[in-house]
């Protein structure tokens, strides 16, 4: 088409202000420009305008009726009225309309409104603003009815306006596409898919509809104590303590009874006020009644401890007084030091937990121990990511946000389950693909996010290697490669050409049971992109092949020059909410801060003088392997602050025996875990909204997070209790706030240098953050690796280790559900979760389930060479034939009973992703 | 898509299952609450499996004023006599039959001019799992002045444009008649084609609204019987002068003669080559009153709910998937190859009283023979009703509606206004959808007003506040003053409430359904009086 000389900005009238604005703008936003303030129901400057309400209507000089503000654009010369008389009348009647069907109940509580749900109400103010009293029409005879079926949402019809904001908040934020109009005219309602009452309808919980109401008709439930107008309420910024997403939220706390009400979204350049439902909903966990308050000291009685733990753990402990709870810590971890050495002691941080409590953590177990042996389950997710990242780029972070996918042509998402494991994060990628840009999933098992894909590939499970060496042989074949980025900033490329040359279509059609068709269409589709990113989750890291797998995507980035711009790169989304600061903090054997080096003498040597201590010249070990080396007997007692490698790590049988075969195991958690059953000492630590700390999101933004309630009992904030103990174990750690700790931290780790307490008191900056005044880097590798020349790192083709057979049959996925955090200790106390998602739930397919003559919700027996788990059958189209899933947050069916415990041998990661199962009907 | 797979799941299993959604929801990756939205928006989907024998009882002013009131008691007192269980009676909107009021559809086929005995029968077929055929229609012969053609239709304009491509005539000719489009608005149709023809576009749609649906309304019923062959070639010609390739016919569901009609007139065009290189479609329209919007209608074409569009923009620059589109109504179309092939001039000859063109008129009410009415744009009121053979049993005429329902009620006194354009607005009315409903001494107004306030509150979409909540207001204000619990503070309220509703509603029929009763106000004050305790 020709280009039309469309003109720069055009310029109105509104009430006689002339306002300049560009092509586009409505008139609602050149009023606002003007600072005339036109009121609205249902428009909301989040979502694109419907103009239903009609209450923003203005006067547009030569217009037959009157023109809704929020949706009509502004054209050159138009001379436009808000205010007239006539314009004034038409919104007090459309109040007084919308007024006479309001049900009195709700409307009795004008002036309370926003105290009981949290929430402005727009009508209700406007019904305020205009004085009006008592509506003079007759209302609706009719009951629209009421929804209480949602675990977290009460609907009432009858306050509907039907402004349609929840279901754009539903469609066109969330993009989960539940909410629309049932019914016509008066009798029209908002409905939940087909009409079901909303909590059996596909609703995920979000809350965004919630959020967005402006009426009431949609509020929150209570999860912990009502809302009263007349409670004392207060409002704390925070974070969400849940995924890597890190969502910026606001808690509302009743400072009389200590307790934290309803949680909102707040505006941050990660969520932008987004929230999913742990986040919202999930809560209440830190006031759960089985929260540990007071230090325990394992009884006489039970000793020497059970393999199988005892049945009810508490009754094994006693109370204790927080100085002999210490003192004993402290006395024997340092009896253990001076016969066998640091190297028989160990730790495991939390992802969970601060960088400043991992920092003094990690320190502990370094400075005082006198070991590398501390750990933290980025392990278990991860660390084979890191490691080809490592090897290949020089860097295990990201390379860019995952909000970059809004200036992207294409997304890959391999290997993540992004809808349920990063919810937040997943609602920009489904916007993305709305608005045009493409969309490739690559998942054995169907993620709900291909329901919005161009392309989604199901390949067999295990095959990721030949998958994409299948797209990288098509792309060097057709020259869709960046020859000049190979060139400039990449070695070894021969290497790579080299290895996937009998990676051809064909060869990896048959090996990974795509079509030939399909493998041409995404390695096209990814190729030919000016800009493509991609992403990947524990799909492609929890395997024996999962260094392999992640190096195969950097190879694909490389090869195509998709990194080191905005809106490319390589994003391995971060499970825990500080997996990525525990790192950086040095919660890793090989690493100090920043990661730095141990075997590297030069920084050994400085974090020798901070510390004032010879530091262990040796990489510690890893997860798994302290695990082994317990049942080996190496390691003989273990710190664990805030882990629950019970549930979490594989294999389960072997990890009770060896928390069983421990001389001293302290453990710090917030309630008593599966894994505290088996301590010698266990110790109350704070939950999240208990204390304040800096977390690093997937995107390395380092976020500030504040305390919001006291805690409760005797718990105490948990690098309080980490620098007591080191204190009893003759190390001095002395520090007055978190700040001060956080400036240890950068004192040590030079990208950091310009991250302060000060600066992050409104929003999160990334690192690197080399300066005081610096923005902090979003894009990183724009020039050079920190290696220099990125490397090819071919991997070739191997298969799972334990493949199904005929005793076996079956391929075992697992993984986790939307509702629940991995091993369930915060989210399986939090009420409305356990309620929506209260048990485990084998995924099966139909045509698996019917040939073994399983119903829908039957109990099955799942069976592997390691263990066995009774679960219900949940009939899906989720899995492909002949693989099952399970999720394993959930203790009564632990789904890590029956994972393998073999590892990569580069990330040491456990195959969570893959093991031989049979299924068998119970009788 | 979407409406047409509903339609298919409905024609297999009698209603749509919550399964079959399901299954559908996935098969075409719709979300389901899209499929459940647009299924139970319109009329003609059900979501309960259906009874053996389901009777629609029209209601609406035509069938009213014929004595409607009392259908559904004979209904269900022959379905009791006959020992029918699973019967469903039902009112429902106008079905177009006004000429043959009162009408009942039973098993979705319609039957006019229905009495005791013959509702005995239908119901007697439908429960014996007989057929229930088709009515057969009294055969009438028509002549209409707009047909160019002596003998069978030969579709001279489109075959000239095609060997000359003289667009400019076409236009000029249409300019020069002075021809507006029929369906209510009015708008210049050269001045629109022309408009559509010069938006740059590489698709471009050609869109027939033979939607009408509102009470008294059933012209194009008669066009789409008797000249099929016009309205095409006008669809065809338009298709070439604004240069699109694709074409739908919108047509209202009940009108199943027609559509038989309309696809044979179709087929015999396209194998006879007048339409090469343009694809016809005849869409089924799944229901409802607000489908005659254009706006609504394009969202029906893509599979929506049938809300109406915030306009600007209009369907000229941004229709049917966003694409420059024309619509015009079916008389519109039809009147375009005589204005073409006998000249612009001729046809603004046919007015009269200072107006130029021809007009179908619609006639039903109290009077003799209604039907529909070829005459020259500019016949006053008083001419066509005698045209209709004046009023049955001689009652004197009370008041008149000339533009069907929602250009409100005119009082005899005003029967020598000239039905135009430009006469009727100045009146305060207007020529509406070309429905002219005549009303005889002794029918209340306000009881009038009243069903009209039902129909049109029964047929919101329910997409903006006002026209949503305000319909229902009007019908609640007039229920409770035929109750006699109304003051004249209410016909205060309901003046104030009508200004906003015609302010504010985003389409026309929120903007037009206060004007009955507005009417009634202005005219008629001692119907409302009666019943307003002081």
């Amino acid at each position: 088409m020709p280009e039309t000389t469309a003109p720069a900005t055009v310029t109105v009238t509104i009430d006689g202000i002339a306002v300049e604005v560009a092509p586009g703008t409505t008139l609602y936003d050149a009023a606002q420009q003007a600072g005339i303030t036109i009121p609205v129901l249902c428009h909301s400057p989040k979502l694109q305008p419907v103009a239903v309400c009609r209450m923003c209507v203005v006067a547009v000089q030569g217009a037959r009726v009157l023109q809704a503000a929020c949706i009509r654009q502004a054209e050159d010369g138009m001379v436009v009225q808000t205010q007239s008389d006539a314009i004034q009348r038409s919104r007090a009647m459309l109040t007084e309309l919308l007024m006479s069907d309001y049900p009195a109940s709700a409307a009795a509580s004008n002036g309370h409104a926003s105290k009981t749900t949290g929430k402005p109400n727009l009508l209700l103010d406007l019904a305020a603003q205009q004085g009006m009293t008592a509506p003079r029409f007759p209302a609706r005879p009719h009951d629209q009815g009421k929804d209480l079926s949602s675990a977290v949402i009460q609907v009432d019809h009858n306050a509907c306006i039907l402004c349609d904001r929840c279901i754009r908040a539903c469609d066109d934020v969330q993009c989960n596409e539940v909410i629309g109009r049932a019914g016509k005219g008066v009798l029209a309602r908002i409905a939940f898919d087909n009409d079901l009452p909303m909590g059996q309808s596909s609703c995920v919980s979000c809350g965004e509809c919630m959020a967005a109401c402006p009426t009431g008709a949609l509020i929150d439930k209570p999860l912990t104590l009502p809302l009263l107008p007349a409670a004392p309420v207060k409002t704390i910024d925070s974070l969400c303590p849940y995924c890597g997403v890190g969502c910026s939220l606001t808690y509302t706390v009743d400072t009389q009874h200590n307790t934290i009400l309803q949680v909102a979204g707040r505006e941050s350049p990660v969520n932008h006020g987004r929230l999913c439902v742990k986040g919202r909903y999930g809560f209440d966990y830190a006031h759960h009644q089985e929260r540990l308050l007071v230090p325990l000291i394992r009884k006489p009685a039970f000793y020497p401890k059970a393999v199988d733990g005892v049945e009810n753990p508490r009754e094994a402990f006693r109370e204790a007084s927080w100085n002999e709870a210490l003192d004993l810590a402290a006395r024997r971890f340092m009896a253990v030091k001076q016969q066998s050495g640091g190297q028989a002691l160990a730790g495991f941080g939390s992802a969970k937990c601060s960088n400043e409590d991992n920092y003094l953590f990690q320190k502990l177990i370094r400075a005082v121990f006198g070991t590398n042996n501390v750990d933290h389950c980025t392990r278990l997710c991860h660390a084979s990511s890191v490691a080809a990242l490592m090897e290949q780029i020089g860097s295990g972070s990201v390379s860019n946000p995952f909000a970059d996918v809004q200036e992207t042509d294409v997304i890959f998402i391999i290997g993540s389950n992004t809808t349920h494991n990063h919810p937040v994060a997943a609602t920009f990628m489904k916007q993305a693909a709305k608005s045009g840009t493409t969309l490739i999933i690559a998942d054995p098992r169907r993620p709900e996010m291909a329901d919005h894909a161009d392309y989604y590939v199901r390949f067999n499970p295990g095959t990721d290697v030949a998958l994409l060496n299948g797209m990288i042989h098509i792309i060097i074949r057709e020259g869709l490669y960046d020859e000049q980025f190979i060139e400039e900033r990449t070695e070894q490329f021969d290497q790579l050409r080299e290895a996937v040359q009998h990676y051809t279509p064909r060869v990896v059609a048959r090996l990974t049971g795509v079509s030939e068709q399909r493998l041409l269409d995404v390695a096209r589709a990814y190729g030919r992109a000016e800009r493509a990113m991609i992403f990947w989750g524990m799909g492609i890291s929890q395997h024996t092949t999962g260094t392999d797998n992640a190096r195969c995507l950097i190879n694909l980035a490389l090869l195509t020059g998709n990194i080191g711009r905005p809106g490319t790169g390589l994003h391995p989304l971060r499970g825990q909410n500080n997996v990525q600061g525990a790192s950086d903090v040095g919660l890793i054997p090989m690493v100090y801060t920043g990661y730095q080096s141990v075997t590297e003498e030069g920084i050994r040597e400085k974090f020798e003088r901070a510390w004032g201590v010879t530091l262990d010249p040796k990489p510690g070990l890893t997860v798994v392997e302290i695990m082994s080396a317990v049942l080996d007997g190496d390691i003989k007692a273990m710190f664990m602050m805030g882990e629950n490698p019970f549930l979490s790590d594989p294999n389960i049988n072997k990890v009770k025996k060896c928390l069983a075969a421990m001389d001293f195991l302290v453990v710090q958690d917030i309630f008593l875990t599966e894994t505290a059953a088996y301590a010698d000492v266990i110790l109350p630590g704070t939950s999240f909204p208990e204390k304040t700390g800096t977390y690093t999101n997937t995107d390395s933004r380092v976020q500030l997070a504040r305390q919001a309630v006291e805690p409760p009992g005797q718990v105490r904030v948990d690098w309080h209790i980490i620098a007591d103990l080191a204190n009893r174990m003759g190390y001095p750690m002395r520090y007055r706030s978190e700040e001060e700790i956080w400036q240890e931290i950068v004192s040590l780790t030079p990208p950091f240098a310009g991250i302060t307490y000060e600066r992050l008191e409104h929003q999160g900056i990334p690192w690197p953050c080399p300066a005081p005044e610096h923005p902090g880097i979003l894009t990183r590798f724009t020039d050079t690796f920190p290696r220099g020349k990125a490397k090819f790192s071919p991997a070739e083709f191997a298969p799972a280790k334990e493949l199904p057979d005929e005793e076996y049959p079956l391929v075992l996925n697992t993984g986790r559900v939307l509702q629940h955090w991995h091993t369930g200790t915060m989210t399986r106390r939090a009420r409305a979760l356990d309620a929506i998602a209260p048990e485990a739930l084998l995924e099966m397919t139909p045509e698996d389930m019917h040939e073994l003559g399983v119903a829908d919700g039957e109990f099955v027996r799942v069976v592997s060479r390691r263990g066995e788990v009774t679960v219900k059958a949940l009939r899906s189209h989720k899995p492909a034939r002949g693989s099952v899933f399970l999720p394993f947050h959930f203790k009564e069916a632990a789904a890590n009973l029956l994972t393998i415990d073999a590892l990569d041998p580069y990330g040491k990661i456990p195959e969570f992703k893959f093991c031989a199962v049979r299924v068998e009907k119970c009788q | 898509m979407i409406i047409q797979e509903l339609t298919t799941i409905q024609h297999e299993h009698g209603y749509l299952p919550a399964a079959e959604l399901q299954a559908l929801s996935r098969r075409l990756n719709v979300p389901l609450y899209r499929l459940h939205g647009v299924a139970s928006f319109y009329p003609h989907f059900r979501l309960q499996p259906p009874p053996r024998v389901y009777v629609q009882v029209c209601n609406d002013i035509a069938c009213f004023l014929r004595g409607a009131a009392g259908i559904h008691d004979i209904v269900q007192t022959s379905a009791e006599a006959l020992g029918l269980t699973d019967v469903q009676i039902r009112p429902t909107s106008c079905l177009g039959q006004c000429d043959g009021a009162p009408a009942i559809a039973v098993n979705g086929q319609y039957y006019t001019d229905v009495n005791a005995q013959r509702i005995t029968d239908l119901l007697h077929t439908a429960a014996s799992d007989r057929t229930l055929r088709r009515q057969r229609l009294a055969p009438v012969a028509y002549t209409f002045q707009c047909n160019p053609y002596k003998g069978p239709p030969t579709y001279d304009t489109v075959r000239r444009l095609r060997q000359h491509g003289d667009v400019e005539t076409v236009l000029n000719e249409l300019k020069q008649s002075g021809l507006r489009g029929m369906g209510g608005a009015g708008f210049p149709t050269g001045t629109k084609w022309e408009l559509v023809r010069n938006t740059p576009g590489d698709v471009k749609y050609v869109v027939c609204n033979a939607d009408e649906s509102e009470p008294g309304t059933f012209k194009d019923r008669i066009i789409l019987l008797h000249m099929p062959e016009l309205v095409l070639e006008g669809i065809a010609l338009a298709a070439r002068v604004v240069g699109a390739t694709e074409a739908i016919i919108y047509l209202r569901h009940e009108y199943s003669r027609e559509r038989d009609t309309l696809q044979k007139a179709l087929r015999q065009a396209q194998v006879s080559g007048f339409f090469a290189g343009l694809s016809v479609e005849i869409f089924d329209s799944p229901g409802g009153y607000i489908c005659g919007e254009e706006t609504a209608l394009l969202e029906a074409l893509e599979d929506k709910r049938a809300e109406p569009r915030n306009k600007p923009p209009f369907p000229g620059a941004h229709g049917l998937f966003g694409k420059p589109t024309l619509i015009n109504n079916v008389e519109t179309f039809a009147m375009v190859p005589g204005i073409v092939l006998k000249g612009g001039t001729w046809w603004a000859a046919q007015g009269k009283n200072g107006a130029s063109g021809l007009k179908f008129l619609a006639v039903s009410g109290h009077v003799r023979n209604p039907g529909v009415y070829e005459v020259p744009l500019g016949t006053t009121a008083r001419e066509l009703i005698d045209l209709a053979g004046g009023l049955r049993h001689g009652r004197p005429l009370k008041a008149f509606a000339p533009g069907g329902a929602s250009s409100g009620f005119l009082p005899a006194s005003m029967v020598d206004t000239p039905l135009d354009f430009r006469s009727l607005a100045a009146v305060g009315s207007m020529l509406g959808s070309g429905a002219v409903v005549a009303v005889a001494e002794g029918t209340c107004m306000l009881e009038l007003a009243l069903n009209v306030g039902r129909f049109f509150r029964n047929e919101s979409c329910g997409k903006c506040v006002p026209c949503r909540v305000g319909s229902d207001k009007i019908v609640l204000l007039l229920e409770r003053m035929m109750q006699g619990h109304g003051s004249v503070d209410d016909l205060a309220l309901i003046e104030e409430l009508s200004a906003t509703m015609a302010l504010t509603s985003i389409c026309g029929l929120g903007q037009a359904a206060p004007n009955p009763i507005l009417s009634v106000i202005k005219y008629f004050k001692d119907d409302i009086t009666r019943y307003i305790t002081r």
